[in-house]
């Protein structure tokens, strides 16, 4: 037994080899199950999947930020993200007041600002934070002072992006005045003064001042009783990851990674359910004939006759469904695909001589069904499987769409609905937009070439209707 | 013989509509009730609020009471179970969906059927266009597939058509609209007329100019589909007998080709041709959305994003009435283009 | 019998080119036919009997293609003859053929008179009125009514469809009709009625036929001469007296073939057979081809490919052991 099958698997491997859209299909799936099981070393926040919601998880990202490859395309280039640690220290401690100062050097060669620069560090105490950037120019620019009283060792967290745009409207008044306050303060960008040329009206042009510019925190601890440990500094660059960010600052990557197994999921599962489903009712019919027969195509009738997507989304607007649910929904709808081509097969089989013989030495009808019919359907029932993964998948991201998603999973559809309530089409985040549908796509390709190779294979003359 | 046939199909289908529509009721007769009450309980405060005003003699509890109970009975809300759900298929069967609970149709009517009314002309442009654009190209492209069966461009255009096998349409609109719309400027982003609306023939010109990138769109995911299905078709008809037979007859291969074989394949492929778009409505429905026609598929979103549920459940009523006045159609289409369709078949 | 040759075929080679290898489905077979007589071709089933059939029509099915020899009719050879030139004057004008899925022959969505009548106006220039003329006459001569012009293929049974293709086949009045099993699908008593009427029209008309099949008891009925197809190749060919008389064929392959057809009117015992399975084409054994099945074989049979060779006036065999025992 288990060496005919293993002789039949060979026999199989050797036809679909020489179907090349096959192998190719059976590579992009090997591609997606490795990125399934590597998904904590290929994505770089490996959190992703749970905490798609958590804006605290992607706080230190830029928003909207293109993928950092986009530089290798642009004449001017975009900042990319680093963590500066191990600053210059400079504790003096005058038994009032501690003062502990530290100044990371942060190298800017980029053209373009970037998204943001945050202060990290873990502290206790009563705290006063002073940060400033000396820019490669000697000018020095404040940006922030934040007061904090923590009882126990607590997360500091300093962004100076939005801050910083005092001191630059600041900087550019010191050298350009009449220029800069016929603009609203409101309406400027702090970086992109702070990281530009001094010049005439540079509140509205800039040029990209490059080199070293020194951040520089200064902390006051009446008391001396502080404590602060590991302090760091985060730049959030304008361009982000492979795939860039969305506006909520999630890595699009991310995403996109931890997106796969649900997508492969609600694929096979729905429609290994609903081909199980489909070929044993179709075989059901077909060997039980008459009065049954009739009355099971009467009811997929029924069932084929209803438009599945529409019927879906009203039923995920009224029941709010989990993906499970969800799953079990469509496999209701989808159990039909097999049927017709089911039960012309299976009438042909019925007809075969050792089906008789079986009945004529007493087998039961489920015996006959399950041990002589169906596993003579198997071949077809994978091709199908294959085939109707792709629609499972773009329903899902369908309904999603529309926003009925689950909100506890991170799929490709939800990830291209908030691209979309976003307006990202119309702002032309195509990092955002691109890639989930190409994945929901890619995945179809794959589904669609390994089952038409079956196909080509098992069926060289069976057509479906 | 054929209107024989043709009468027991669309019987058929009366039926299957009226048992799906059944099952539709049982389904969300919940909550369709719960979303009439909240609907009675607002006519009747406001029925409560104008009588008080106009009539200070009468007891408002008692006036509430009766008003209630007149539209519990008018809306059947006392009866059993079963007989609401009959009921409520009665009343979707007649295209009796109630009244919205807060969208309302350009014109301000507030009834189901009015919303819904407005938006399926739109849908049916869409489509139609889409869909006789789709087949004509894929029967055309399906036949030189199926000439040179194994050739170049046989092999790549079935190699697209498994491509795009699970392609969303709506996603391929989005990045039509960033392409054509926003780089290249070419097409309106969507909607169906510029603001201002142009008059006249200039109205019709507008129309059609906001008509290209959406079906466009729709065609260039759906040919391919249809030409595969062709070369299929046509493959297999080209392996019968008779069209050796007509070879040996020293019949022209164009006449072979366009005669005997399109002949022949004719009802399989428009069968197919349609199934296909029958079964892509669904994914058509966002598709819609992304280009802001104010179709059925619009309606679906909207009505989603509002909660509203009547007009969900209606549309949901009329979406499966169409789809099954397609398959219909189809059947007809079939009996009427192959001589050996069998009467009561 | 000195009569003219309508159709002569010499050496004729008809390969299948597949990704696994060269079948050599016809392979250098030469034979020919006279005017009103029919030459019955039989062998089991894939010996390259249709193939042959098809050939004759220069329209392998692909991935066949004919690589040599000449089909000459009444003398002219329709080899170098391009594919327009054969479908215009050729096909169906010279050479008809009637065939084995005659149920399937008719295109399903044409009413029988459009597919005649476009078959007969593309050969032969003539009216509507005509046209309809030819096909009542010829219809008349298969013993169908014209009513039937009006129908559709599925609308007529099985041996009504097989008489309207053979109506087809005849109303050109070509040099040779190619019958390809015209029975095989019809039951026992339409089979006999048709055999009948081929046999009349024969005689009728002085047609010319070559019948395929596999029935050697069909066979022995209508045909003038057999021809015996082994693997490709014939084997034997004689006169119906003398591959069905007294004295029994001549090929050790015949002798089993016959051998293995049951006789009514005798006393069956035991089924014979014949063992082993027809050769695999791509590697068709050496020497002879039937040698590995063949009761007699020698060693000579296993090296050396026997030829056709006269062992009586008008009977050819292929067989080490018959040029022996002359």
């Amino acid at each position: 037994m288990f060496k005919d099958l293993k002789y039949k698997l060979n026999e199989f491997w050797s036809e679909f080899r020489k179907v090349k859209s096959g192998v190719v299909g059976l590579v992009f799936l090997i591609i997606f199950i490795l990125m399934i099981i590597f998904e904590p070393l290929i994505s770089p926040f490996p959190e992703a999947g749970k905490r798609w919601r958590d804006i605290t998880y992607w706080e230190d990202n830029s928003k909207s930020a293109p993928p950092v490859w986009t530089n290798l395309f642009t004449s001017k280039k975009y900042a990319r993200s680093e963590t500066l640690t191990a600053p210059i220290e400079n504790v003096t401690d005058n038994g009032r007041v501690k003062i502990t100062e530290y100044e990371f050097d942060y190298d800017y060669k980029a053209d373009r600002p970037p998204g943001d620069i945050i202060f990290r560090t873990e502290a206790t105490g009563n705290l006063l934070f002073i940060t400033e950037i000396i820019r490669p120019d000697g000018e020095t620019v404040s940006i922030t002072r934040n007061n904090y009283n923590f009882s126990k060792p607590s997360n500091v967290r300093i962004a100076l992006s939005n801050d910083s745009k005092n001191g630059a409207y600041e900087l550019a008044t010191k050298f350009d005045k009449e220029n800069t306050l016929s603009i609203p303060k409101q309406s400027i960008d702090g970086f992109n003064i702070l990281f530009s040329k001094v010049q005439e009206n540079m509140a509205s042009t800039h040029d990209p001042l490059k080199g070293t510019y020194k951040i520089k925190i200064r902390i006051l601890n009446p008391g001396s009783t502080g404590v602060l440990e590991n302090p760091r500094v985060i730049v959030s660059g304008s361009v982000s990851g492979i795939l860039g960010t969305d506006n909520s600052k999630r890595d699009i990557w991310s995403g996109i990674v931890a997106g796969v197994k649900w997508a492969m999921l609600i694929g096979l599962l729905t429609s290994a359910l609903s081909v199980a489903i489909g070929v044993i009712y179709g075989v059901i019919s077909a060997y039980l004939g008459g009065f049954a027969d009739s009355l099971l195509q009467r009811i997929y009738e029924i069932f084929v006759s209803m438009p599945v997507l529409p019927v879906l989304i009203v039923l995920g607007a009224v029941f709010k469904p989990s993906i499970w649910i969800m799953i079990i929904i469509m496999c209701v709808f989808f159990w039909t695909g097999p049927v017709k081509t089911v039960r012309s097969i299976g009438l042909q089989i019925k007809e075969e001589t050792y089906i008789e013989a079986s009945k004529a030495i007493g087998a039961s009808n489920t015996r006959i069904i399950f041990k002589h019919m169906i596993p003579l359907l198997i071949p077809y029932s994978f091709a199908s499987m294959a085939l109707s993964v792709p629609s499972a998948i773009v329903y899902e991201a369908t309904i999603s769409m529309l926003g009925l998603g689950d909100p506890s999973i991170t799929s490709w559809g939800q990830i291209l609905q908030d691209a979309n309530s976003a307006g990202a089409v119309i702002q032309g985040l195509w990092w955002w937009v691109v890639p989930p549908g190409l994945m929901i796509s890619l995945v179809g390709m794959t589904f669609a070439f390994i089952g038409f190779a079956m196909d080509k294979i098992l069926l060289p003359k069976l057509k479906t209707r | 013989m054929y209107w024989k046939y043709a009468l027991k199909r669309i019987l058929i289908a009366i039926i299957v509509f009226i048992v799906i529509i059944f099952i539709f009721s049982l389904l969300f007769n919940k909550v369709a009730e719960t979303t009439l009450k909240g609907q009675i309980d607002e006519i009747v405060k406001a029925e409560v609020l104008s009588m008080s005003k106009n009539n200070r003699n009468i007891d408002i509890g008692e006036y509430r009471k009766s008003r209630l109970e007149f539209y519990y009975k008018k809306y059947h809300m006392n009866d059993s179970y079963v007989e609401k759900v009959f009921w409520r298929t009665y009343d979707t069967v007649t295209f009796n969906f109630g009244r919205a609970t807060n969208m309302k149709s350009s014109r301000g009517s507030d009834k189901v059927v009015d919303i819904i009314a407005e938006a399926l002309p739109r849908t049916l442009i869409l489509f139609t266009v889409a869909i006789i654009i789709e087949i004509i190209l894929g029967i055309w492209i399906g036949l030189k597939k199926a000439q040179k069966a194994g050739g170049a461009m046989d092999k790549s255009t079935s190699v697209a058509t498994m491509i795009v096998f699970g392609m969303p349409s709506w996603w391929l609109g989005m990045i039509m609209i960033m392409f054509f719309a926003y780089v290249l400027k070419l097409f309106p982003s969507g909607g169906m007329h510029s603001v201002p609306t142009p008059e006249g023939f200039a109205y019709f010109l507008d129309y059609v100019y906001h008509l290209i990138l959406p079906v466009f769109t729709l065609v260039l995911l759906g040919f391919w589909g249809n030409a595969f299905l062709t070369r299929n078709i046509v493959l297999g008809t080209l392996q019968e007998d008779f069209i050796m037979s007509a070879r040996a007859r020293g019949i022209p291969e164009k006449n072979i080709l366009f005669g005997h074989t399109l002949r022949t394949s004719a009802p399989p492929i428009i069968t197919m041709a349609l199934l296909s778009l029958l079964g892509s409505i669904g994914g058509n429905l966002v598709f819609e959305g992304i280009f802001s026609w104010r179709g059925m598929g619009n309606l679906y979103w909207s009505a989603v994003q509002s909660n509203d549920i009547p007009v969900l459940i209606g549309n949901l009523a009329v979406t499966t009435g169409i789809y099954m006045i397609g398959l219909v159609i189809l059947d007809l289409i079939y009996g009427f283009l192959d001589p050996r369709i069998k009467v009561g078949g | 019998m000195n009569m003219e040759k309508v159709l002569e075929v010499k050496n004729l080679k008809m390969y299948y080119f597949t990704s696994k290898g060269v079948v050599k489905a016809v392979d250098d077979i030469s034979f020919e036919l006279k005017k009103g007589e029919t030459l019955g071709l039989v062998g089991e089933s894939g010996c390259g009997k249709t193939t042959t059939g098809f050939s004759l029509l220069k329209m392998p099915s692909p991935p066949g293609k004919i690589v040599g020899g000449e089909i000459l009719i009444n003398g002219e050879d329709i080899m170098p003859l391009s594919e327009n030139e054969m479908r215009k004057s050729v096909r169906w004008q010279k050479i008809a053929m009637v065939f084995q899925g005659a149920m399937n022959c008719l295109t399903p969505v044409y009413t029988i008179e459009r597919q005649m009548m476009e078959t007969l106006q593309l050969h032969k220039p003539m009216s509507k009125e005509e046209a309809r003329e030819t096909m009542k006459k010829y219809l008349g001569y298969v013993g169908l009514s014209e009513d039937i012009l009006k129908r559709y293929p599925h609308e007529l049974s099985g041996g009504m469809k097989q008489r309207v293709t053979i109506a087809m086949a005849l109303f050109l009045e070509p040099e040779v009709i190619i019958c390809d099993e015209p029975t095989t699908a019809l039951d026992v008593v339409v089979q006999a009625q048709i055999i009948n009427l081929l046999k009349d029209l024969k005689e009728k008309l002085k047609l010319s036929f070559i019948f395929i099949t596999h029935d050697l008891a069909t066979e022995a009925e209508v045909s003038d001469r057999i021809a015996v197809m082994y693997a490709g190749k014939i084997v034997e060919v004689g006169t119906n007296q003398q591959i069905y008389g007294e004295q029994g064929p001549a090929h050790p392959y015949t002798q089993k073939l016959l051998g293995a057809t049951p006789k009514l009117h005798e006393n069956v015992k035991e089924l014979a057979f014949i063992p082993g399975t027809p050769p695999d084409l791509l590697e068709p054994p050496t020497g002879c081809r039937f040698h590995p099945r063949c009761p007699v074989a020698m060693e000579k049979c296993k090296k050396e490919e026997p030829i056709l060779n006269e062992i009586e006036p008008n009977h050819f065999a292929a067989c080490w052991r018959c040029l022996n025992e002359q």
